[in-house]
């Protein structure tokens, strides 16, 4: 019994530290947060007010609702292409494809700020597609900055990859003697992908999917170079709250209903993560 | 040679498979590389004024004047110096509590794991901002610690999550192996565990060096105008500026750290190292 006793001091030892800083910094910042939303910005007491600013004002509404329909679009696109892209990654063997599982690793890796920075290059109104169209005697203005078709774009470019990369994790674990096995007893291609493939590899589409939802919620750097005035996406209108208006307890309120928006699909993903057959543990 | 660029000539001397592939790649090219690519071109442009989709004038103009400004030396000094810090104080916290996760069995295994993920299942500016009013109070803005703390926090999940699922790869049996010719714990762990998991740990490296090369959000709203690092600099650039060329200078400088590194390590980054940081087992 004393070994076990050892064993587990040290397993807590280990993970100790790092816990602790995510309690500090995380935990305990979150629930003052909470805590604050619901205090009046003078007298301290308790109030609702701060929620109510964010669901009456007009404009604060319209951010809520113009947040959740960048972000839904984002994933179901991104999702939608990402499956296809993972599909033909594992499905087909050719250079192209080679070419194609190495290239889509690297956007990634490059600071957000620049592909933002890129992006804005080629869609401004005189960027490079509205350049092409002037040689060819056309005046395309596409009002895509601004706009949220730009910035769902610019989403797309970040997730697809992501997506693709842990669609094809997911696909990459599905043997191919199963595949030909159901083949070999006269399954058409199309009931192997309803009847497999599918439900295999759907628990890696929904984390792909709820994770590209969560950080987008949250995104600001996108918005910040590529966003309209209004409606904002929450993150802007949260730094607005908190560095141009100094509205703490606000700002604290709109935190937590980006937190509650989120949690919904943190849920999903940590339910989805957690749901492992006994023989993984 | 020339012929092939006819479509139709294309088509058939390719075949139906290989040509929709070869549309696929150059669809995946255009949106995912095009933008970079275009930036680094007109970096080095002197004249780009509309129509004009390649520049007028080349030459290195632009770099002359982003090099003439002190603020930029101090801000590649400091983003380097921040990210080395925020890197080793990650390491030395979290591949421990990954190497606890992943290879003792305890209650609340599952809970400290969950509890990483919270660094990532928010919106970072909401957990940011919570934080932020916190720092305040402890004399913590505008300092290199605060902005430390913050940059550890972007990237805290992927230290602890992809180290652990590197380090449960490493098959039992090669440590026990280690363990019954006479190797004590912390001998195997060095000689045979550590150096089996070093691609995993190698990527989770990589992800918190760059993720805080990048970071900006947070560095601006706790750095205040104190901490100026590399992309905050450039927020204030890009925003100010009318020329095109000053922030695709800008950006080609914020992306060299990033293309050095990966191309260091690019034996070690493949989608299953990459993948694992998002599952928990």
């Amino acid at each position: 019994m004393g070994k076990k006793l050892k064993s587990y001091l040290v397993a807590y030892g280990l993970v100790f530290p790092a816990f602790m800083v995510v309690m500090l910094s995380v935990t305990y910042p979150i629930i003052t947060a909470v805590m604050q939303s619901f205090q009046d910005e003078k007298t301290g007491e308790f109030t609702w007010g701060n929620y109510v600013y964010f669901f009456t004002e007009e404009s604060q509404r319209n951010n809520i609702l113009f947040t959740l329909y960048v972000c839904v679009m984002t994933v179901v696109i991104a999702i939608f292409v990402a499956y296809l892209l993972a599909l033909y990654l594992r499905f087909v063997k050719s250079k192209i494809a080679k070419t194609i599982g190495t290239l889509y690793l690297l956007p990634r890796f490059v600071p957000a700020m620049c592909a933002v920075y890129a992006m804005i290059t080629i869609i401004r109104d005189s960027g490079v597609i509205n350049r092409i169209g002037l040689h060819f005697g056309q005046d395309w203005t596409l009002g895509l900055m601004y706009h949220a078709s730009g910035m769902i774009i610019m989403n797309l470019w970040f997730n697809i990859p992501f997506a693709a990369l842990m669609i094809t994790a997911g696909l990459g674990a599905i043997p191919d003697s199963i595949i030909e096995g159901a083949r070999d007893v006269g399954a058409t291609k199309w009931q192997v992908f309803t009847h497999m493939i599918l439900p295999l590899s759907i628990k890696d589409v929904v984390i792909a999917g709820t994770f590209v939802f969560m950080t987008n919620v949250g995104s600001f750097t996108t918005p910040y170079l590529m966003g309209g005035n209004s409606p904002k996406m929450l993150g802007i209108a949260l730094f607005d709250q908190f560095n141009k208006y100094m509205k703490w307890n606000r700002s604290a309120a709109l935190s937590v209903i980006m937190f509650l928006i989120c949690s919904v699909s943190a849920g999903v993903y940590i339910y989805t993560n957690l749901k492992e057959k006994e023989w993984e543990v | 040679m020339f012929k092939m660029l006819n479509p139709c000539r294309f088509y058939h001397a390719v075949g139906r498979k290989k040509f929709f592939e070869f549309i696929l790649l150059a669809v995946f090219i255009l949106f995912f590389y095009g933008p970079l690519l275009n930036m680094l071109m007109l970096a080095f442009a002197d004249t780009y004024e509309v129509p004009a989709v390649i520049p007028q004038e080349w030459g290195v103009k632009w770099w002359q004047y982003i090099f003439g400004k002190d603020a930029l030396v101090s801000s590649i000094i400091q983003s380097f110096v921040v990210a080395i810090v925020t890197t080793c104080v990650s390491m030395v916290l979290c591949i421990p509590a990954a190497y606890s996760i992943a290879r003792f069995k305890y209650p609340g295994r599952k809970l400290f794991m969950l509890s990483f993920l919270l660094t990532n299942a928010f919106p970072k500016l909401g957990i940011y901002t919570s934080i932020a009013v916190l720092f305040y109070k402890y004399g913590l803005m505008g300092t290199y610690p605060g902005v430390v703390i913050i940059h550890m926090i972007h990237s805290m999940m992927f230290m602890v999550w992809l180290p652990a699922s590197a380090f449960r790869a490493v098959h039992r049996q090669q440590e026990e192996a280690a363990r019954d010719v006479g190797a004590g714990p912390i001998r195997t762990f060095f000689k045979v565990t550590l150096p089996l998991a070093v691609p995993g740990i190698a990527v989770a490296t990589l992800y918190t060096f760059l993720g805080s090369m990048e970071e900006a959000q947070g560095t601006m709203l706790v750095g205040l105008a104190k901490v100026k690092t590399m992309p905050v600099t450039m927020y204030g650039i890009v925003l100010d500026s009318t020329a095109v060329q000053i922030g695709a200078v800008f950006a080609i400088i914020l992306i060299i750290p990033s293309a050095f590194l990966i191309w260091v390590m690019r034996k070690y980054i493949g989608p299953e190292a990459i993948a694992g940081g998002f599952k928990m087992k």
